[in-house]
């Protein structure tokens, strides 16, 4: 099972599900990592965390431990 | 800001996602110009406004802080969450106007979809629809709003585009007999359930394939040609706004590079603050050439009485000695209102979530201090910003550690004396190590705290970082000029009076009760007269009496009363510190402020031991003393009331205060010992 974190940089992706016994989950889909969005991994700081994913038209920076909730289809 | 009226306005909330032109909207209804910032989450306080008179609208409109959805995530965003339902001071909102991006539709329908849900009285108003048109699409307004059940209106704040149309729709929503009907409005998103939220969205991915449109007959490229090209895994999307702004995507590559992106962020920062110096430069020299000439203008026309030492050296002289400083202030302010507008500034966070997470603080706590070199005071507000209480806290605790502006005066005046006045540049260099050193003493206080002592905070909630990072922009030079002029007024206003204050008192507590002393003056210069006069007078004064109490305190730091009585009033606002030392010191009348201070200052000599006063151990000193001393009565107003408590800046005051002693003690000494 991958997750966002394991994204390389320019890799795309479908979201299949996140996980919900993650703390940070809720704002996850909130801020619109959902099932079925497209993501890329753009970014990241020079520390490798937090990564900066493309979604839904936007740049959204998450910590690497939050982008282990997304799961990857 | 609120007029005042006797009958209760109508009352109409903007709400919106952070960044989707609440502010900007705000600003054109009510005819303000407040600051508009491209981060996420940069308005925390309210500002409220009665809607300009040419709209013909009797109604009040409230700018909020940003929020994503109905179940808070943060203390801003939980207080403006609440004030949706039932503001503590406005009352509840009788219309709210959701700003959605057009842009971002799928994001930001979320939050105006759980409004409408929950019941309140909505009109939408879509903004950023030019951004959207750019890649060759645009909302169908009419069919959102059928969709959504409500108002739908594009407008577009910056050029007040649509926003008659939007009033047109806000009048009747705010007749009386519909507004008693409505039922108050029910909390149901709290701890929201996946389930629930995943329908919303599913809702919001179909309307938004319903509403955007392509624009026939323009020259945009082929998208869906172009979304091939891409290679667009999501099959269901039928336009490519998914893509994030292409530019930012290039600009980010280098800003946001593996290898260079830190070497970029300290490079701007180092700018940032160096700037400070160099560009005021030419500006100082002006204010102080006229301060000087006002203050040997007045005394020369008022002749040798006490009121003219009261205007010449009392008012002119001490309150000149800080305002010198104001156009280091005003640049600070307009560099770091640049920075705010181009969008960097989460793009800093993100960089340095990782350090900061290591001793406690959050990539969230970089904006607040940041802007703690401004000022203290909106700095602590802005770490509301920050969800996890441990970090918002710690966070408060050491932004009075960042160096304000109202030390600049002090600053620059003391490194004035060290560096030759030829050298702007290394004046410019000595500052920025005072800075740096501020900053590196700030995160070591930070990680003691946070390593030794879980009694000083003990909250403990999950630590997240989940932040946008928004499209860059070029900031608008005439609204960042704009606003920092506003910034320096208020910044007088505040500041003023007490500086003008305690200069007058700090004035008379010098020059009474013996304020024409007995001198034998007899075959003395007329300025050797003078001086001697103005010493006999400082020695038998009411501040040499008080001076006497403290004299203990200052003697192992090299130093005498003199100075003691000025660190005294330093505590309610740092920079009295520079008109106290104007006035027990200054004795010539030159043309020049800043260097007759300077000269009297190579000219003291400690009482106690007869040693020059200001020596380079000295005056190292000083400086350590007023990097780590919490000095300033609002800044520990505003940290108990964000904290809650008087603990936090009890804490901050003894902790601090005590750090500044035994440090400067600790500098003196050593560069004593080094032979400087
Ligand atoms: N292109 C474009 N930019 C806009 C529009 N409305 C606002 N902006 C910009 O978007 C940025 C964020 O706006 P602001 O009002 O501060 O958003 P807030 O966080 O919701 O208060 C500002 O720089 C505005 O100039 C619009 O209709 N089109
Ligand atoms: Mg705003």
């Amino acid at each position: 099972m991958k997750t966002a974190s394991e994204l390389n940089f320019g890799e795309r992706a479908i979201i299949s599900d996140v996980d919900n016994s993650h703390p940070s989950f809720r704002r996850i889909l909130e801020i619109g990592f959902t099932p079925g969005q497209e993501i890329e991994l753009v970014n990241s700081s020079s520390f490798n965390d937090p990564l900066a994913f493309a979604l839904r038209g936007t740049l959204i920076a998450i910590r690497k431990h939050e982008a282990d909730c997304i799961i990857l289809s | 800001m609120k007029t005042a009226s006797l009958v209760k306005l109508h009352l109409i909330t903007l709400v919106g996602p952070p960044n989707s032109g609440k502010t900007t909207l705000f600003n054109q209804l009510s005819g303000k110009n407040f600051k508009t910032v491209n981060y996420p989450g940069s308005t925390v306080e309210y500002s409220t406004c009665k809607i300009q008179s040419k709209f013909g609208i009797d109604a009040d409109v409230l700018d909020s802080p940003g929020i994503i959805s109905l179940n808070p995530n943060s203390p801003d965003e939980e207080v403006s969450i609440n004030s949706l339902y039932n503001h503590p001071e406005f009352g509840s909102p009788h219309l709210l106007v959701a700003t959605v991006d057009a842009s971002q539709i799928s994001r930001h329908l979320l939050l105006a979809k759980q409004l409408i849900e929950s019941g309140f009285n909505v009109i939408v108003a879509l903004t950023m629809n030019d951004i959207l048109a750019k890649r060759g699409f645009e909302v169908d307004e009419n069919k959102l709003g059928e969709e959504l059940g409500c108002g739908v209106i594009k407008v577009d704040g910056r050029s007040g585009r649509g926003i008659d149309k939007l009033l047109s729709c806000v009048k009747p929503k705010l007749n009386d007999d519909e507004i008693k009907e409505r039922n108050s409005p029910h909390k149901v998103f709290e701890n929201i359930s996946k389930e629930k939220l995943l329908g919303i969205y599913k809702e919001i991915e179909r309307i938004e394939k319903n509403v955007i449109v392509e624009i026939k007959n323009i020259n945009a490229p082929n998208l869906l040609q172009a979304n091939e090209k891409l290679k667009i895994l999501n099959p269901t999307l039928k336009y490519g706004s998914n893509r994030p702004d292409e530019l930012t995507l290039k600009i980010d590559k280098y800003l946001l590079s593996r290898r260079w992106g830190l070497v970029f962020f300290f490079l701007i920062m180092a700018f940032t603050f160096t700037s400070i110096f160099w560009l005021a430069n030419p500006f100082m020299e002006l204010v102080d050439e006229l301060f000087g000439y006002l203050s040997t203008t007045a005394a020369g026309f008022l002749g040798h009485t006490w009121y003219s030492d009261l205007i010449a050296d009392g008012i002119i002289s001490g309150t000149g000695s800080v305002l010198v400083f104001l156009p280091q202030i005003l640049i600070l302010f307009l560099i770091l209102g640049l920075l705010e507008d181009t969008g960097y500034l989460a793009r800093g966070a993100m960089l340095i979530d990782k350090p900061l997470s290591k001793i406690g603080l959050n990539g969230k706590s970089f904006v607040p201090m940041l802007s703690g070199f401004a000022c203290a005071i909106p700095a602590i507000l802005a770490a509301r910003t920050i969800s996890n209480r441990r970090e918002r806290l710690l966070t408060i605790f050491i932004i009075p550690l960042m160096s304000c502006s109202a030390r600049l005066p002090v600053y620059a005046l003391l490194i004035a004396f060290l560096t030759p006045p030829d050298k702007a540049w290394l004046a410019g260099i000595a500052l920025a190590v005072v800075y740096i050193s501020s900053i590196i003493g700030s995160l070591i206080v930070a990680a003691f705290i946070n390593k030794f002592n879980k009694k000083i905070i003990n909250a403990v909630d999950s630590s997240s970082f989940i932040l946008e990072l928004p499209a860059y922009r070029v900031p608008k030079i005439k609204n960042v000029i704009r606003n920092s002029f506003e910034n320096a007024k208020q910044y007088i206003y505040r500041a003023g009076p007490i500086i003008l204050v305690l200069s007058i008192a700090i004035w008379f507590l010098t020059y009474f009760p013996n304020h024409s002393p007995e001198v034998n003056t007899t075959g003395l210069s007329h300025e050797e007269a003078v001086h001697l006069i103005k010493a006999e007078r400082l020695s038998t004064s009411y501040a040499s009496d008080l001076g006497k109490i403290i004299q203990p305190v200052m003697s192992p730091l090299g130093m005498d009363w003199r100075i003691g009585v000025s660190l005294i009033a330093a505590f309610a606002a740092r920079e009295v510190f520079v008109s106290s030392l104007a006035m027990i010191f200054k004795v010539t009348d030159e043309d020049n402020l800043q260097s007759s201070i300077l000269f009297a200052m190579k000219d003291a000599v400690n009482e106690e031991t007869g040693k020059p006063l200001f020596t380079v151990p000295t005056i190292v000193g000083l400086i350590v003393f007023f990097i780590f001393a919490m000095q300033c009565l609002s800044t520990v107003a505003v940290s108990k009331k964000e904290t809650g408590g008087w603990r936090i800046p009890i804490l901050q005051i003894i902790i601090f205060t005590s750090i500044a002693y035994v440090f400067s003690l600790i500098t003196v000494n050593l560069l004593n010992l080094a032979g400087f």
